[in-house]
């Protein structure tokens, strides 16, 4: 009596193939952590994207070769955020719902990473990123504190450019933000570190992107006769700011975060207009032996010395930082275990460690790490915050030529 | 008062980019009857046809008459692939499609060129001096090439036989065709034109500022707003509101500061349109 017909078998043979099928899966899943690297490799990020892709592979390659972490190789998904909120909001959603990873590691603009953090927040997932948005630290983007940070905030950059401005000397300050995040970020940072000191602003401007002119903007700026002016900007309006400045026929010195003040602001511009523009950008943990072990890393996948792309160094960090904190977790741990590592691993107290493979060593001997950067020493506070170094630049004859480092 | 003079200056030349956009979306909407949203990146490739043009030869003039060469092109090859199959389709079908134009323009140019901003490489000078107003050599020189480009698009509309069809067009396609203009020439006399002038103001704007591929898209709004506030399908109407906004944003930012003053252009024409809704020069069957 064999009434079984075309579709009960085909059902049959489906459930058969799901069944086998499931228990592969689950060995697979057990074995991997995935991850995405989701990186600027094109748009504004672009001098910068390539070098931070090819870190994340890079430490991705030395944590396997040393065994993996807390039992699992990781395994890279990589996808190009194209510095733009959009195309990164649809790379991360491909990431998280299609190649299931458990950490997305690298973001580079604020804009991104603001625009990212809820859909890893909502996976409750890993967000790694290099972006200086005060708004990151604090809920609603960080409320579940999934979010670290690897670079300075703009807050601690505008402090950074308080310290700089007192040290040249300069008496009379100006500021000039873009309006958004980073941009008043920046000057506010400076504005609250500079008034501390004693000081007075005699004039701020926050500005709209995409102006035919910023005349009007220079103008009320000039005319409260600073000395120099800080900026808290990007690019292209530096670009045109800075343009239209020395057409004006003012003196007056500049201090400009380096994602603005960069190579191509000297070749948009010219030796001349750009001479004595004081830059200024974080600098990587140059003396410690994880920075030089870096750099080689990076001069062989690059060709170029790993102090030319300090988002490099902080992307190849991550990785380690993640992986430490993995081993630290144990097999199979979930991501919640993971991020309660993620500070155990890189804060004090604990032996210092500079390599992933000398932090599992010492995980494994049972003694409490504590992970010195390449990038910097990679201490969190409680908002997954670091403090870098800042190299301060100064623009000589169409060359960033670093006079010094400040630490706040 | 040198303060004030200076803004009206930078208001100037801000309004006369303006107003050479507005053109160009007024002269299409008077004789082709659509808004079209591809103006900003025709703009956008004139500023790379002169930017590719001045690296090859040097010359900025070449290098700005190569960048009209190009929009006149792309607005003529516009016509001819798109708007001419649509011209029986309803305004909204044409206006989308004038989007999707602008797209693959922006497209081609990011493909091209990347999404980095290049600059014309130009000598700065420093200003001169009157009576403690500064003037910018340069300044001149774009407003001289704005006001000598306006000199020959209204020359054209006024002096020529071609221009006289436009404008017979204008007033009313029906009757011009049975009095015996031929829709297609004035239609490829009027895409070259409008093309040919809003390369000419992403050619000034990228001169001003970076040249990028969204630059001529950033500048479809005020563009829009002063061909409205000019009476839409009026040249001069446009060119004066041009002004107008250029003049109003920039003398307002002490009194509202830098951020609304984009918000500036809509409240001008915003008052405008209550007091008098066919704009500053519209006439009443022009807008129908």
């Amino acid at each position: 009596m064999t009434t079984m017909n075309r579709r009960t078998l085909l059902g049959g043979v489906g459930g058969a193939l799901a069944l086998t099928a499931v228990p592969v899966s689950v060995n697979a899943q057990a074995a991997t952590f995935r991850i995405g690297a989701l990186n600027p490799v094109t748009g504004a990020g672009s001098p910068y994207g390539s070098g931070m892709q090819k870190m994340i592979l890079a430490a991705v390659e030395e944590v396997n070769a040393a065994g993996g972490a807390g039992g699992r190789r990781i395994e890279v998904f990589a996808e190009d955020s194209q510095t733009s909120p959009q195309a990164a909001v649809l790379a991360a959603k491909k990431l998280i719902e299609v190649n299931n990873v458990r950490a997305i590691v690298g973001t580079w603009s604020s804009g991104v990473s603001l625009a990212v953090v809820p859909l890893t927040n909502d996976a409750n997932i890993l967000l790694l990123n290099t972006s200086g948005a005060p708004a990151l630290s604090v809920p609603p983007a960080n409320a579940k504190g999934l979010s670290y940070r690897f670079q300075a905030t703009n807050d601690r950059f505008g402090r950074a450019f308080a310290e700089i401005a007192t040290r040249e000397g300069f008496k009379r300050a100006a500021t000039m933000a873009f309006n958004n995040a980073s941009g008043i970020g920046n000057t506010n940072g400076f504005k609250r570190a500079w008034e501390a000191k004693g000081n007075r602003v005699v004039a701020e401007v926050v500005y709209e992107p995409n102006q035919p002119s910023y005349r009007a903007e220079l103008q009320r700026v000039l005319a409260a006769r600073p000395d120099v002016i800080v900026m808290g900007s990007f690019l292209p309006d530096t670009t045109i700011i800075l343009r239209e400045w020395f057409q004006s026929g003012e003196n007056t010195r500049w201090i400009i975060p380096g994602w603005a003040a960069n190579p191509q602001l000297i070749q948009a511009l010219g030796a001349q207009v750009t001479e004595g523009i004081i830059s200024v950008d974080s600098v990587s943990n140059e003396r410690a032996p994880s920075f030089a072990h870096f750099d080689q890393v990076h001069r062989r996948a690059m060709n170029q010395p790993g102090a030319s792309n300090v988002y490099a160094a902080m992307t190849w960090d991550m990785v380690i930082t993640l992986a430490l904190a993995m081993e630290a977790a144990g097999p199979n741990a979930d991501m919640a275990a993971i991020n309660a590592k993620m500070r155990e691993v890189a804060n004090p107290p604990g032996e210092e460690v500079y390599t992933f493979a000398a932090g599992k060593a010492a995980l494994a001997a049972g003694r409490a790490i504590n992970y010195q950067g390449a990038s910097s020493v990679l201490d969190f506070d409680q908002f997954g915050d670091v403090t870098p170094d800042f190299g301060v630049f100064f623009i000589t004859k169409g060359q960033l030529e670093r006079r010094y480092v400040v630490s706040i | 008062m040198v303060f004030w003079i200076e803004l009206l200056i930078a208001g100037l030349v801000s309004g006369l980019v303006i107003g050479l956009v507005a053109l160009s979306i007024t002269l299409v909407f008077g004789i082709a009857r659509f808004p079209n949203a591809a103006t900003g990146d025709t703009m956008t490739l004139g500023a790379y046809g002169a930017l590719a043009g001045h690296a090859a030869t040097g010359s900025m003039l070449i290098g700005g008459a190569i960048g009209a060469l190009g929009g006149a092109a792309v607005g003529l090859a516009a016509y001819a692939l798109v708007f001419r199959r649509l011209s029986n389709r309803s305004t909204v079908a044409l206006l989308v499609a004038s989007i999707g134009i602008g797209f693959i323009i922006r497209a081609g140019l990011s493909l091209a060129f990347g999404h980095t901003q290049q600059v014309f490489q130009v000598p700065l000078v420093r200003p001169w001096r009157f009576q403690g107003v500064r003037i910018h050599p340069n300044d001149l020189r774009l407003a001289a090439t704005a006001i000598a480009s306006l000199a020959v698009v209204f020359a054209t509309l006024y002096l020529t036989p071609i221009g006289r069809r436009m404008r017979a067009v204008a007033d009313d396609p029906a009757l011009a065709r049975v009095s015996g203009i031929s829709p297609v020439r004035v239609m490829v006399a009027l895409w070259l034109l409008a093309g040919a002038v809003a390369a000419v103001a992403g050619v000034i704007l990228g001169l001003r500022t970076v040249v990028s591929p969204e630059m001529g898209w950033e500048m479809l709004l005020p563009g829009f707003a002063a061909a409205i506030l000019g009476g839409i399908g009026n040249p001069a109407g446009a060119v004066v509101a041009g002004l107008i906004i250029g003049i109003a944003q920039e003398m307002a930012t002490p009194v509202v500061g830098f951020t609304y003053k984009i918000a500036l252009s809509f409240v001008v024409m915003l008052v405008v349109l209550l007091v008098r809704p066919r704009g500053l020069f519209g006439r009443v069957e022009g807008v129908r």
